[in-house]
């Protein structure tokens, strides 16, 4: 098409020219962008200073997981007091999407870049810590007080007989329930075996005009009804996957008894949790098995303008007369690579101690993990801390293998499913163990 | 530039009828590529709507969420960084495309063949799967967390598919200029810039254009390669809107309306010179 | 040049030089970056497939750990597990990338083919239609994404709202299997017809005008005139972005992963999200990641070859 040029020798100056001067101003352009752009490499730094104990001031990055948009300004009044406490001591407080936390500090962990401290959620902090990217707890600032902690919150920060980090807050799920509905349909009290929910919820639809149940078909909301029946997801001491076994099986009958019956709508396979709180906040549902993070959220709705009408209780126990829900929650966790480690420890230490903890649990109703924290007077006269409370005391602790993080994502897939009616529940739990077997090979 | 010429595809005039069904489907064809940001629109404009079990078709509407969205928020910075970004993406990768593109529409020099080909392979392999690497590989550089990492990134995702489509805009400019060029004593240099450039504009356009669009839009290596709130992009800020347990869909809404904006003037700069610009390269494959 | 060096080198590669150097620097700056960072993560990532490398092996700088790499080479096994293995999805995936692929490619050109044919005519109001039509290639797809998520809502969404508005049952876009594969499908195509429309546009206004008058001069109906000026004429448009849709639809990676993430199940799982779930949802599996990267890669290359070569034996192309 067309034929090559030949230029004769006389053009390679200026064509020297356009390159030289090309890449100097690719060059420039990306030094440009590079210097505006770069504020240091956002973590871990730490000011050139001598390297005695008098130094100058440290920085120490936090990457937090809370909601941007509630949460974190709380999160932020706590860190002005701190810096204004150890004025040595800078936070560069950065706020990380859920999501992607987890992907991200794994990221750059291997690379040496994660932040000092981080709000590891519970299945996280084993996987973390079997990559060998956190720093033990035992014995440092972070640990102090370490007694105070409720138990099973503590638990999920063990691992292989070290301490990896120390529990920020801690949920369950229970069941929240609209009052007015209930007494409407003339539940006088909130159902506590399953049988009392299917009853309950079938005479809300019946006589309130509502749904008396609204179920997300999601993996971590089937957990109360896998415990209440006995069953478990994995039993870590015999080393069985269980998620087949018969107990499980009835636990996930009996959810589909109750969307099948009418007691519970139709879930919503696709965005199922936003559709369970948009329909309980407009008093169409009466009512979810939730957590204590959705409780403000339920409050800006309108069948919640009156507090009061917002009741919790434990999820309603199984047929083994056992009510079961999964521990949630949040650790904080120290980077193995930290260069700040005595910064990092005492940052966790005064961000979760008592009075702290107490703060935030008025300000955000996130439950406190220390037991002297819920002695504290203003949080014990916080009715929604201590109904949760009592249900914290009773929740089941999830495995805590590396592999923690893992369990629910086939149990989110085959779940809808089961609900669909395209797998039989037995089917569709076998799948679920069958893909357990996949990362836990040497398990049976 | 060559002008197009109206087309008249059959002699005298389309009859009502025909006339009718032609604008009908243009209007319903619109009202489809539209719909969906007219109501991502409204439900920026009503706080509380898109949370809500109900569809309420009227209602007051407020700028609420904008305000929100623009005072509490570090969304001018997040807007400054991804023009910074978006520019000089753009710039940069129209630049390399330019000279890359040039050079093979006219020197049919050893190798060529493999560069198209590895222009093309390059775009196949897909992106998702590239973050760690390429975290490692700015790591090594020092770049993470700078707006050069973005701007690398995304230079290596659109100077391929710009250099494709620059070679057959240059291919449709005849060799004629060239040689014009240097009889009259030009540079190769001066060639390209002075008189094949001026005439590839169009072309340049549209690659300038779908590079920003690319670099503006785009969040996979923005969230992996910026840690830092004063640093992130447009895109990557606006997953701060997306939380743990519910998704703030106002805040989501008005920051999705005010992203678009931006892209919507550039683009409406652009697009005159789109249907044009497309052509040349088209027609040379 | 140095008469030293010319000297040293071989002639016929000075002639070489000579002739084509600055080309070879005019390209040099996009080949070096492309190399450090495209071309070096997928060298390593076809390396990494031959092995069991995941995040417990690779090697790993913490703080003054230094882990050095610990991975094996384990040969074709990946290959084996992923193609062959007891329980491997790989194939339902591919079948399902494939009907992604073309029905969205199919779409995309048809689509943009019509658009651009009726936009070609003389009109009033042309410009204000064709800033309409091109406005979803202006908006971010992410924003796409979230807009018809929220459209698709089966309780209350507005276009759920609209059908019983209408009288009709309400659809399950996004839980049902067939129907969240079809949505995710029409939300790709409404994504991506306007960069059709425009190239195919552009591709019209460049046939002659003269062919169509003497053809209507010569007695041919439109669909004749149609079948045999414009089809042709477009063949070079056609073929380009026929060739760019396809990779791009291929390797689409937003929209499904924000509006089904996969779901429900698998039905809309294609091998880019499965790729990236086996990539970062559990211990991260550098390695199988690579495997379906690669696999990916070759089905495209082996695409791209069987493309080319079916244009050249039509005449066209000049790669």
């Amino acid at each position: 098409m067309q034929e090559s040029v030949h230029v004769g020798r006389g053009g390679s100056r200026g064509t020297r020219y356009l390159v030289s001067s090309g890449l100097l101003f690719a060059g420039a352009a990306l030094l440009a962008a590079g210097c505006h752009g770069s504020s240091g490499d956002g973590n871990a730094g730490e000011k050139k200073s001598a390297d005695k104990k008098e130094a100058e001031s440290v920085t120490i990055t936090w990457w937090d997981t809370s909601d941007s948009t509630n949460e974190a300004p709380k999160f932020k009044d706590l860190i002005s007091k701190f810096e204004t406490k150890y004025p040595r001591i800078k936070v560069d407080y950065q706020n990380i999407p859920f999501d992607q936390a987890r992907d991200k500090f794994k990221t750059a962990a291997q690379a040496n870049t994660a932040p000092d401290v981080m709000r590891a959620e519970v299945a996280w902090t084993p996987e973390f810590a079997s990559l060998r990217y956190l720093a033990p707890l035992d014995g440092t600032a972070a640990a102090e007080g370490i007694g105070d902690y409720l138990s099973a919150p503590l638990a999920t920060n063990h691992y292989e007989g070290k301490l990896y980090g120390v529990p920020q807050v801690t949920d369950a799920l229970a069941l929240l329930y609209n009052k007015a509905l209930l007494q409407k349909a003339g539940v006088a009290e909130p159902p506590a075996t399953m049988d009392q929910l299917k009853q309950a919820a079938l005479a809300v639809k019946a006589k309130a005009g509502a749904d008396g149940l609204y179920l997300v078909p999601k993996g971590y909301f089937l957990l109360p009804f896998i415990y209440g029946a006995g069953g478990d997801l994995l039993h870590t001491d015999q080393k069985k996957i269980s998620v087949n076994a018969p107990e499980a099986v009835k636990g996930l009958e009996v959810a589909l008894d109750l969307i099948k019956s009418g007691a519970a709508a139709k879930p919503d396979l696709n965005s199922g949790y936003n559709q369970m709180q948009a329909g309980f906040k407009d008093g169409k549902v009466a009512m979810v098995i939730n957590g204590p993070w959705s409780v403000a959220d339920d409050f800006s709705g309108k069948a919640f303008a009156d507090k009061n009408n917002l009741g919790i209780a434990p999820v309603p126990a199984g047929s083994t007369g056992k009510s079961g829900s999964p521990l949630g929650g949040h650790n904080y966790v120290a980077y193995a690579g930290s260069k700040n480690l005595d910064a990092s420890y005492q940052f966790i230490q005064f961000m979760n101690s008592a009075e702290n903890q107490a703060y935030l649990a008025k300000e955000l109703g996130l439950l406190p993990t220390r037991s002297s924290t819920y002695k504290l007077p203003e949080t014990a006269q916080n009715a929604v801390v201590s109904k949760f409370k009592s249900v914290i005391d009773k929740a089941v602790v999830r495995p805590t293998i590396p592999q923690g993080g893992q369990l629910l994502i086939s149990l989110d897939q085959q779940y809808p499913r089961a609900v669909s009616g395209d797998k039989t529940p037995q089917a569709a739990l076998d799948a679920v163990a069958s893909d357990y077997k996949q990362f836990l090979k040497d398990w049976n | 530039m060559k002008h197009r010429p109206d087309r008249n595809v059959r002699r005298g005039e389309r009859s009502f009828g025909k006339s009718v069904l032609l604008h009908a489907t243009l209007v319903g064809a619109s009202f489809i590529a539209v719909f969906p940001i007219l109501w991502v629109l409204v439900i920026s404009l009503r706080p509380g709507f898109a949370g809500s079990s109900e569809v309420h078709l009227f209602e007051t509407s407020s700028l609420d969420n904008y305000r929100y969205v623009l005072t509490n928020t570090k969304f001018a910075t997040w807007m400054a960084n991804s023009l910074v970004v978006s520019f000089a993406t753009t710039a940069l990768s129209v630049f390399l495309s330019a000279t890359a593109g040039y050079a093979l529409s006219r020197f049919r020099f050893p190798g060529h063949r493999s560069l198209m080909w590895t222009f093309l392979v390059t775009q196949m392999f897909p992106v998702a799967i590239l973050v760690v690497p390429l975290y490692n590989a700015m790591n090594a550089l020092g770049l993470v967390n700078t707006h050069t990492s973005l701007i690398l990134a995304y230079a290596t995702v659109a100077v391929p598919f710009c250099t494709w489509m620059l070679k057959g805009y240059f291919d449709a400019i005849p060799i004629e200029i060239d040689e014009a060029g240097r009889v009259d004593g030009l540079t190769p240099i001066g060639t390209f810039w002075r008189l094949i450039f001026p005439l590839a504009r169009p072309g340049l356009a549209v690659t300038a254009f779908y590079t920003f669009l690319q670099a503006w839009g785009e969040v996979a290596y923005a969230t992996a390669f910026i840690t830092s709130d004063e640093q992130k992009t447009l895109s990557a800020g606006l997953q701060a809107f997306v939380t743990q347990f519910k998704q703030e869909w106002g805040y989501l809404a008005a920051a999705s309306i005010l992203i678009t904006v931006p892209a919507g003037v550039v683009f409406f700069f652009a697009q005159k010179h789109l249907v044009a610009g497309l052509t040349a390269g088209g027609t040379k494959g | 040049m140095a008469t030293a060096v010319a000297a040293r080198t071989p002639a016929r590669f000075r002639r070489t030089w000579d002739k084509y150097w600055y080309a070879w620097a005019m390209v040099l700056p996009v080949v070096a970056v492309l190399g450090v960072l495209i071309g070096y993560p997928l060298v390593r990532g076809i390396w990494l497939s031959f092995t069991d490398a995941n995040e417990h092996n690779v090697a790993a700088v913490i703080g003054r750990l230094h882990l050095p790499d610990s991975y094996r080479f384990i040969g074709v096994r990946n290959y084996q597990s992923g193609l062959f293995g007891a329980g491997t999805r790989f194939w339902a995936v591919l079948g399902r990338t494939v009907v992604w692929t073309v029905s969205c490619t199919f779409f995309h050109y048809v689509l943009g083919l019509g658009l651009a044919l009726l936009l070609n005519r003389p009109l009033r109001g042309r410009t204000v239609y064709r800033v309409l039509l091109i406005l979803p290639w202006a908006v971010p797809a992410f924003i796409s994404a979230f807009a018809w998520k929220l459209l698709m809502t089966r309780d209350n969404g507005i276009l759920n709202y609209a059908l019983s508005a209408l009288g009709v049952s309400p659809l399950d876009w996004l839980g049902n299997d067939t129907l969240a594969l079809i949505s995710v499908i029409a939300v790709n195509v409404w994504l991506g017809v306007p960069f059709m429309m425009v190239a195919i546009l552009g591709g019209l206004q460049s046939i002659p005008l003269e062919l169509y008058e003497a053809a209507e001069v010569d007695g041919a109906t439109p669909w004749q005139r149609f079948w045999h000026i414009t089809v042709p004429g477009l063949r070079p448009v056609s073929a380009t972005v026929i060739l760019l849709g396809t990779i791009w639809s291929f390797n689409m990676f937003p929209v499904i992963f924000l509006m089904t993430g996969g779901g429900p199940g698998d039905a809309t799982q294609i091998l880019v999200t499965y790729a990236f779930s086996a990539a970062f949802e559990g211990v991260r599996d550098y390695a199988v990641s690579a495997t379906y990267g690669v696999l990916i890669l070759s089905m495209l290359v082996v695409y791209a070859s069987i493309y080319r070569r079916a244009l050249q034996s039509q005449g066209e192309g000049a790669w």
